[in-house]
């Protein structure tokens, strides 16, 4: 009977803490999602961004570059575009410099993007991928959708849904201690 | 002589089997214009923000970013083999509407045939028992007795 009572006890008890993990944590943030890119060296992205200034991945090597698919419609990139705002100030060339966050428009309008940027602010170059070929080269699916590439151009992560500066900063402080 | 009509008539089906087997799977003859292949390929690959459309269907940016490189990539002498492996080292096999017939993803074309071909042959074992049980000689005086206990009551 004592152990009967014991284990209910021990039940509940694990019940109560599954409740609180799922409660507190927010699963929708820095959901880190398979691909086959990872550990691989990133697809050359050879694009325009929103000025026509024609802009290559491979410029940022030697720095982390966060590639942001996004699009203006999109609730939850508007949702992480403050994180990735202070992740790139923590990082950028007034920061510690060595990160770049460089955005793609995924099925949006350059104008539209235009707009959303100057509303929220962020000053990171935003390509444009009229046909869709940067998206099909990173396997994205749907906005929002992220990958961190290394310094050396090596894929290390692919983040579905939002990002925040902080896991962000996990991420690279991880990828850096197993350098 | 009826064995061997017995025989050579189960010949017959199994080469009708394999007959049928063939043509099901080697198909109609490939598509020659590069809009047929286009539109091969992208059947046999999913839209990737509508997963429950092929790419040829949806008429969605993405899909329509699938049929562009496609047509490129013919336009560059690739083979629909090497398309689809492109997409597949960017999206994943999951791409693929019909999974490919090799590495782990072969068990899905494997698994039903060896589950019918293993369903065959306990069909098969099961009528040899049968009827090595039927033909166990007359009633013996035994079996007899039970049949007239039974009609006497």
């Amino acid at each position: 009977m004592r152990v009967a009572r014991w284990a209910a006890v021990a039940v509940a008890m694990v019940m109560v803490g599954l409740v609180a993990l799922l409660a507190t944590r927010d699963a929708s943030r820095n959901t880190a999602a398979a691909s086959p890119l990872i550990s691989k060296p990133a697809p050359e992205v050879i694009a325009p961004d929103l000025d026509g200034t024609t802009i290559r991945l491979s410029q940022y090597r030697g720095r982390y570059v966060v590639l942001n698919f996004f699009a203006s419609w999109c609730v939850p990139c508007a949702r992480e575009h403050d994180d990735l705002q202070r992740f790139a100030t923590r990082h950028g060339a007034s920061g510690t410099g060595d990160a770049q966050v460089v955005a793609v428009l995924f099925d949006d309008e350059p104008a539209e993007a235009r707009a959303f940027f100057e509303e929220r602010g962020g000053d990171w170059p935003v390509l444009v991928d009229s046909r869709g070929k940067v998206a099909l080269d990173f396997g994205v699916r749907g906005p929002p959708e992220s990958f961190v590439v290394d310094p050396d151009g090596v894929v290390v992560a692919r983040i579905v849904g939002e990002v925040t500066d902080t896991g962000l900063d996990r991420l690279i402080a991880q990828v850096e201690a197993e350098r | 002589m009826r064995a061997r009509a017995q025989r050579v008539s189960w010949v017959v089906l199994g080469a009708v089997f394999v007959f049928a087997l063939v043509v099901g799977t080697a198909g109609d003859r490939a598509p020659r214009t590069e809009t047929e292949r286009v539109r091969a390929v992208a059947s046999s690959v999913r839209c990737p923000t509508c997963r429950g459309l092929s790419a040829a269907e949806s008429d969605a940016r993405a899909a329509q970013a699938v049929r562009d490189e496609i047509r490129d990539r013919i336009r560059a002498g690739e083979s629909d083999a090497e398309i689809r492996a492109y997409l597949v080292s960017r999206y994943g096999e999951d791409i693929l509407l019909k999974p490919r017939a090799s590495g782990i993803a072969a068990l899905v074309w494997v698994l039903p045939v060896v589950a019918v071909a293993l369903g065959l042959s306990g069909v098969a074992a099961a009528f040899r028992s049968w009827r090595r049980q039927r033909a166990t000689g007359p009633p013996t005086d035994e079996d007899r007795a039970l049949v007239d206990a039974a009609l006497s009551r």
